[in-house]
């Protein structure tokens, strides 16, 4: 234990547990923590008073400090959360006539979270006749779906769908708000969680209830993906998660299942509301998701030509998948933005990834993490994908690639 | 026209690691760098600025040092740079965050109204994307995210149009000034700085705004007004590597014996419907 010059015992931050996420720099009573240049937080000795408060707000035990008697708060004092309805609420994003693939992978979620402390899981719609999209998620799980229908809904515009939401949220009450993390639902979350003066985890990978509290535990992935922060909001409600399409499976319609429908009428507040002039779908190279794809066909960097594209087109189709590329590709104006895996593109879970000339950078690595099974084809052996590679291959492409298709078709003629 | 940019001083994420074996941040040679996004959004105000004249305000949130990043905005072409820095406002989350920075745009309002707020679509670290909106929400402005292009701005008639990026193709929507956008990368290219602009960047003073010079309710800043909380962090899961096949031994049996590896457990085999063998 250090001591400054007036015989204080003082707290020490390691640096190598500091997230500087700066809690303890807000708590000093005295100021004596600052951020370094380096991006970590730092005791100046001799003002620090030795109160240990930084340790005891600390959320990754960063703050070396010793007392005998100590006494664990783990946050400053706040009021309780308000009261709220034991019901898990998941927002049905609508799509067309049906719903964005990850409300129903949420319905699924939240009756596994509601089966955990006895809740209810609520569906909300909104928009315009939407009886069709309240039906699906009461047969989905929902135990009641709540329907906020008004002509200004028809389709989602930013803002004013975020006022309907949170009125909607806040005659419910549930404890618990789940969205998609769409361009349209990380969007709207934002508005809602700022209307509600509650807390938002975005982009979150795990959820899950804590058992002797009952909070909401949501994981996501931050720095670029390298660290996942386990995160919870305590004394707000709802607490509020949006969660990338493609983390929980879709899930089994479950039998026998009743559920009760709520309408409800509502006001729109005069908020400067954007119009929509006009919706251009993507054009054939760009309308393709290829998050909803079995098989992804990865271009990298050392696959990145002319020539080897129509290797790669092959594979994907004998495979029944699509061509997609890591960022390098996109830069060299190959391939379109949409079609790029990584930090900066899209987080894909295919049951099949084939990697070709991808080095596999933490960027894309992250992104690929849900894969079931990784494929590397690339002539450097000690490129990083190989680390993740269920199964590597090395050599070049266009020796590779034409071998590789020909076995699959020879395999897909015996499995017939 | 008065244009804000929002910026935040990120590290650079790349190379922030997690020791997996001990469950630290590795924190060697990061460096610490002006979030990408926001580059954009000023790039992008200072072309506004030229096109249609007036003036482009960059605030950002942070300790002392996050003043680089105001000197980067300044180098090109930004005017104001305010960094808004103050023990209050640590430990921030997002609502937090919002709520300081859609303070400190209303007093920037009282001078010279505010008509277009530049946001990056995230910050690389949290990855978040949800400071613009909610500071769109707070300020009551029209709000456009993930902006690809603008299409117009008519200052005169507080109208402006853009196209944005969502899941299945470009929406092109139009609404009133003042609006708020959160912007993607390919809104615009950021130009290199000048050696003269360079230079005048680290010779202008700036500004340090305190939580008395934004005013507004202490307990929704910083941690104080901060809902969410780390509980934990941890390395992401580790994923396993197999074995690996030499081309130069004879391709038709690399792949062979990739195939046979990978159909082994039969299930990825009638997925794809192969045979494993």
């Amino acid at each position: 234990m250090a001591k400054n010059s007036k015989g204080i015992e003082v707290a020490e931050i390691l640096t190598d547990q500091c997230i500087a996420c700066q809690i303890c720099i807000a708590e000093c009573p005295v100021g004596a923590i600052e951020l370094s240049p380096a991006g970590v937080a730092r005791v100046d000795p001799e003002i620090c008073v030795g109160c240990g408060k930084c340790s005891d707000v600390c959320p990754v035990e960063a703050v070396a400090f010793d007392r005998k008697k100590r006494r664990k708060i783990r946050k400053a004092p706040k009021a309780e959360a308000p009261a709220s309805e034991n019901i898990v609420a998941v927002c049905i994003e609508a799509r067309g006539s049906s719903a964005a693939t990850v409300s129903w992978e949420l319905v699924g979620k939240a009756r596994a979270l509601a089966a955990k402390r006895g809740a209810k899981v609520a569906g909300l719609v909104l928009g315009t006749g939407a009886e069709e999209l309240a039906a699906q998620a009461g047969a989905t799980g929902c135990d009641e779906v709540h329907l906020l229908t008004h002509e200004s809904l028809g389709r989602y515009v930013p803002g004013l769908y975020g006022y309907a939401l949170s009125e909607l949220a806040g005659k419910i009450r549930p404890d618990i708000l789940l969205m998609g993390a769409t361009a349209q639902g990380r969007e709207l979350a934002g508005v809602v969680a700022t209307l509600l003066k509650t807390g938002l985890t975005a982009d979150c990978t795990g959820l899950d209830i804590e058992e002797e509290t009952g909070l909401l535990l949501m994981t996501r992935p931050t720095f670029g993906g390298n660290i996942m922060a386990t995160i919870f909001c305590e004394n707000h409600r709802p607490q509020m998660a949006t969660v990338r399409p493609k983390v929980f499976p879709l899930p089994a319609p479950p039998e026998n299942h009743k559920w009760d429908l709520v309408r409800h009428d509502w006001h729109p507040p005069q908020v400067p509301v954007p119009e929509r002039i006009e919706f251009i779908t993507d054009n054939e190279m760009m309308g393709i998701d290829i998050t909803e794809y079995p098989v992804l066909v990865v271009a990298g960097k050392g696959a990145c030509s002319p020539d080897a594209f129509a290797l790669l087109e092959e594979l994907a189709d004998v495979l029944g998948g699509v061509v997609a590329c890591s960022r390098p590709v996109v830069e060299s104006g190959l391939m379109p933005y949409e079609r790029q895996v990584g930090q900066t593109g899209k987080t894909v879970a295919p049951s099949l990834y084939v990697a070709v000339g991808v080095s596999g950078a933490i960027q894309h690595r992250v992104a690929i993490q849900g894969a079931q099974r990784i494929m590397a084809v690339n002539s450097e052996p000690e490129a990083p994908i190989f680390q993740v590679a269920d199964v590597g291959i090395v050599g070049e492409y266009a020796q590779v690639l034409p071998e590789l298709i020909s076995q699959i078709k020879a395999r897909k003629k015996n499995h017939a | 026209m008065h244009i804000v940019c929002c910026l935040k001083q990120v590290p650079d994420t790349a190379e922030v690691k997690i020791d997996p074996d001990t469950n630290t941040l590795v924190r060697e040679g990061v460096e610490s760098i002006l979030n990408p996004y926001d580059l954009v959004a000023v790039e992008m105000a200072v072309q506004l600025k030229e096109k249609h004249g007036g003036h482009v305000t960059a605030i950002c949130m942070g300790p002392p040092q996050a003043e680089s990043v105001l000197r980067e905005a300044l180098s090109l072409g930004a005017d104001t740079p305010i960094l808004l820095s103050d023990r209050a406002f640590a430990g921030a989350d997002t609502l937090a965050t919002s709520y300081t920075l859609a303070r400190a745009i209303r007093t920037l309002n009282r001078e010279s109204e505010v008509k277009l707020i530049l946001c990056g679509k995230q910050a690389i670290d949290g990855d978040t994307a949800q400071t613009g909106p909610g500071i769109a929400t707070r300020m009551e402005y029209s709000q456009f995210s993930y902006v690809t292009a603008i299409e117009s701005v008519d200052p005169r008639h507080n109208r402006i149009r853009v196209a944005r990026k969502m899941e299945r193709g470009q929406e092109i929507l139009e609404g009133e000034l003042p609006a708020l956008l959160t912007v993607e990368l390919e809104l615009a290219v950021p130009r290199r700085a000048s050696l003269p602009n360079l230079m005048a960047s680290l010779r202008q003073p700036i500004k340090a705004w305190n939580k008395d010079d934004i005013g507004g309710d202490v307990q929704k800043l910083g941690i104080k007004g901060s809902p969410t909380w780390v509980r934990r962090i941890g390395a992401p899961p580790p994923r396993e590597s197999g074995p690996r096949f030499a081309a130069r031994e004879g391709v038709a049996d690399a792949v062979r014996q990739g195939l046979n590896t990978l159909l082994a457990d039969g299930k990825m085999a009638s997925k794809l419907g192969l045979s494993d063998g």
